[in-house]
């Protein structure tokens, strides 16, 4: 069995707040998956079922590669969150290089 | 720890900064109306929830710009000389079954030439269409919009969320939100205030629209004392992609679907052209009447159970020849539309596969009530673009681009000869508080109803009730559903996180307290008008009643309470006929009308 067709996969995401912490740590997720899917659904299902308090960008974003607001990396690799398909596990992290603003959003973009 | 972050969060009224006007939204209405008020020489705060440029729905459109062929000709766009002003705003006032307001219509039709020309000089990108369009995308609109900004150094506030107008004997005074980034709550004065945040397409489940637009300053608007309009009025784009989801909400198939192609249902029928009459058919295929038909029959498609597993129908360009295929990606370079590539997609299309498709909440005809010269019934308080409603009536048919800069550029006109009028007022004390407290509480209780699940609950009632076909049950449930959420789960809304930058559940928490008067006031308007007009389908009330409804649906705030009115519309020079009449033929009669 490849790893497309396992039911779940496992999301590494980089947890900061700059407020408090004195570094970032990582904390894992297990995430349904579905075919197609792409970063943004899993950070959505997160949120939305699993834990609230992380942040990423999607408050005004418009899901067309247009605003490229919101800009992270998967496995060290930058791209849109909301045009990146997954494809099985996946460590999921900010843009290097910019001010943290919270876990996933940074400033700049 | 709750008390520490209630501390926290105390409201900052900045005693140092103040400005002429406050401009709360960054697409084309409020890029253009910033440029406007900058060079009549006003000092200008521009204000986005998300950032200048990047958010919106400006960035998303098509986009066409449409005036008329007269006026086209007129700054160097030859081609429909015949054509004119009277009679770009028949069309546009018959296509809108009449529940247009005329006096917008008219600065529409008179200043479209004139805002064109700027964005031509201004170095837009753009084809003329020899007729009353010009083509172009949204990208390039926002481009040469923000490329004028920049050079006027305009101050700009990026990830500010506005929540309210602050006002001051009945009059607007300043702003107040929430600082995004760094989850602090701050007032700004200003003596004038320019609303141009779009729609509120995203309190559906199914939008083309991006973030944000979830009415925030709809529902400002009026608790601040402005009148809203027409709020039932909601177009829908039909043709939206439904999946995969890197490209759901996305509406090429919309625009594809002007040039070739069929929408299918579960049979691989094609039912608008099997079902209707062909002139019908011919009206959908070719104008912008295409979103109001194509809908309403997919929708009833889908009701009947002929729908796609994920309630859609299908869009099919299996019997396109390959070679107008390939004149059509002349106009679509390497199938590129905005920031997108449809390559694999159509490939995939080719093939013989049909992609799922379904209506999408696009474009909203009714919000803050306004007149001729963008005032809103709230003193000191102007309204621009999508949010502003009556200018399209009950159906849009010509672009909402031109609309921005039209009203855009008329409201800054307004807002800056009353800024030279007034003083800088300080905002009322006891509303500071309130608002404080209001967007405060979600974080200081420890309740169980969470913004996540009352998000979707919020949704689920709009999509169901609200949606292409609505009807008086449905209408009733919705209103009852929402009056009990405001009733029973907003006084025990809780926020779980307790950082407060870049709050994603307090930004929600905030948002659906604006979101249920919005979709209240739509619900209750769709449930006063007992008629079908335009995009609203009643399905109790199948007919179009130009003897009892040529009225407008006018929403306020009256002593805490949301109370409902209706008056005639505006009419200056075209004469509705009084007369009633069904779906088809309403549109057989209008095309009569038009005499095309």
């Amino acid at each position: 069995m490849n790893k497309l067709e396992r039911k779940t996969i496992k999301v590494k995401i980089s947890r900061f707040d700059p407020s408090v912490d004195s570094s970032s740590r990582y904390q894992t997720y297990e995430v349904p998956f579905e075919p197609k899917m792409t970063v943004m659904d899993v950070l959505d299902y997160i949120y939305e079922n699993l834990d609230p308090t992380i942040a990423y960008h999607s408050h005004t974003s418009c899901h067309r590669r247009i605003c490229a607001r919101c800009n992270l990396t998967v496995n060290k690799k930058p791209g849109l969150s909301c045009h990146t398909e997954v494809n099985g596990d996946m460590t999921i992290e900010p843009l290097p290089r910019f001010r943290v603003i919270r876990d996933l959003v940074v400033e700049g973009l | 720890m709750r008390d520490q972050a209630r501390q926290r969060i105390d409201v900052q009224l900045s005693d140092q900064e103040s400005f002429d006007i406050i401009i709360v939204g960054s697409g084309g209405a409020g890029l253009r109306a910033a440029i406007e008020a900058h060079d009549l020489g006003a000092s200008i705060l521009l204000m986005s929830n998300g950032a200048a440029g990047k958010s919106g729905a400006t960035m998303m459109a098509g986009a066409d710009i449409t005036l008329d062929g007269g006026g086209a000709a007129k700054i160097g766009l030859t081609g429909n000389e015949l054509d004119s002003k009277t009679k770009f705003f028949h069309d546009i006032i018959v296509q809108g079954y009449y529940l247009n307001n005329q006096k917008l219509v008219e600065t529409y039709v008179r200043d479209a030439p004139a805002r064109t020309k700027e964005m031509i000089d201004w170095g837009m990108k753009y084809i003329w269409n020899g007729k009353r369009a010009i083509l172009t995308q949204g990208t390039n609109l926002n481009e040469t919009l923000v490329n004028q900004v920049s050079k006027r150094h305009i101050t700009i506030k990026n990830d500010f969320f506005v929540t309210d107008i602050l006002t001051q004997h009945n009059s607007a005074a300043g702003v107040v939100g929430l600082d995004i980034n760094k989850g602090s709550v701050q007032a700004i004065r200003a003596k004038a205030i320019i609303i141009a945040t779009g729609g509120w397409q995203r309190i559906y489940s199914f939008t083309s629209a991006p973030g944000g637009l979830t009415g925030g300053m709809h529902a400002a608007a009026y608790r601040a004392g402005a009148a809203l309009l027409n709020m039932e009025m909601v177009t829908f784009c039909p043709n939206v992609i439904l999946w995969p989801p890197a490209l759901r909400g996305d509406i090429f198939p919309y625009i594809l679907i002007e040039m070739f192609g069929d929408l299918l249902d579960k049979h691989g029928r094609p039912f608008l052209r099997d079902e209707y009459d062909p002139l019908i058919y011919h009206i959908a295929t070719t104008t912008e009447w295409n979103k109001l038909i194509f809908s309403l029959a997919a929708t009833k498609i889908v009701a009947r159970g002929d729908g796609s597993p994920r309630g859609g129908t299908y869009y099919s360009i299996k019997n396109v020849p390959l070679n107008i295929l390939d004149e059509a990606e002349k106009i679509y370079p390497g199938w590129r539309w905005l920031r997108t590539d449809f390559t694999s997609l159509i490939d995939w299309l080719k093939q013989g596969n049909a992609v799922e498709v379904a209506p999408a909440a696009h474009y909203m005809e009714g919000g803050i009530a306004v007149d001729e010269h963008a005032s809103t019934t709230l003193k000191g308080l102007y309204a621009a673009g999508e949010c502003s409603g009556g200018l399209f009536g009950s159906n849009r048919v010509a672009s909402a681009i031109t609309q921005i800069f039209v009203q855009g550029v008329v409201a800054a006109k307004s807002a800056v000869a009353y800024s030279k009028k007034v003083r800088l007022a300080t905002p009322d004390e006891k509303q500071l508080k309130q608002v404080e407290s209001r967007l405060t509480a979600p974080l200081t209780r420890n309740d169980v109803v969470r913004a996540v699940d009352l998000k979707k609950a919020i949704k689920k009632i709009a999509d169901a009730n609200l949606w292409v076909i609505r009807n008086g049950t449905g209408l009733k449930k919705a209103v009852a559903e929402l009056e009990s959420i405001v009733r029973n789960d907003l006084p025990r809304l809780s926020v779980q996180t307790q950082a407060l930058a870049y709050n994603k559940e307090w930004i929600d928490a905030i948002e659906i307290q604006s979101t249920l008067d919005v979709l209240l006031a739509s619900a209750r308007s769709a449930l006063l008008r007992t008629e079908s007009r335009g995009v609203h389908n009643r399905s109790d009330f199948p007919q179009t009643d130009n003897k009892h409804w040529l009225r407008e649906i006018v929403v306020r705030q009256v002593n805490g309470k949301m109370s409902l009115t209706t008056r005639p519309v505006t009419i200056t020079k075209l004469k509705p006929p009084r007369v009633m009449f069904g779906f088809e033929e309403g549109i057989i009669r209008a095309v009569k009308e038009l005499g095309e």
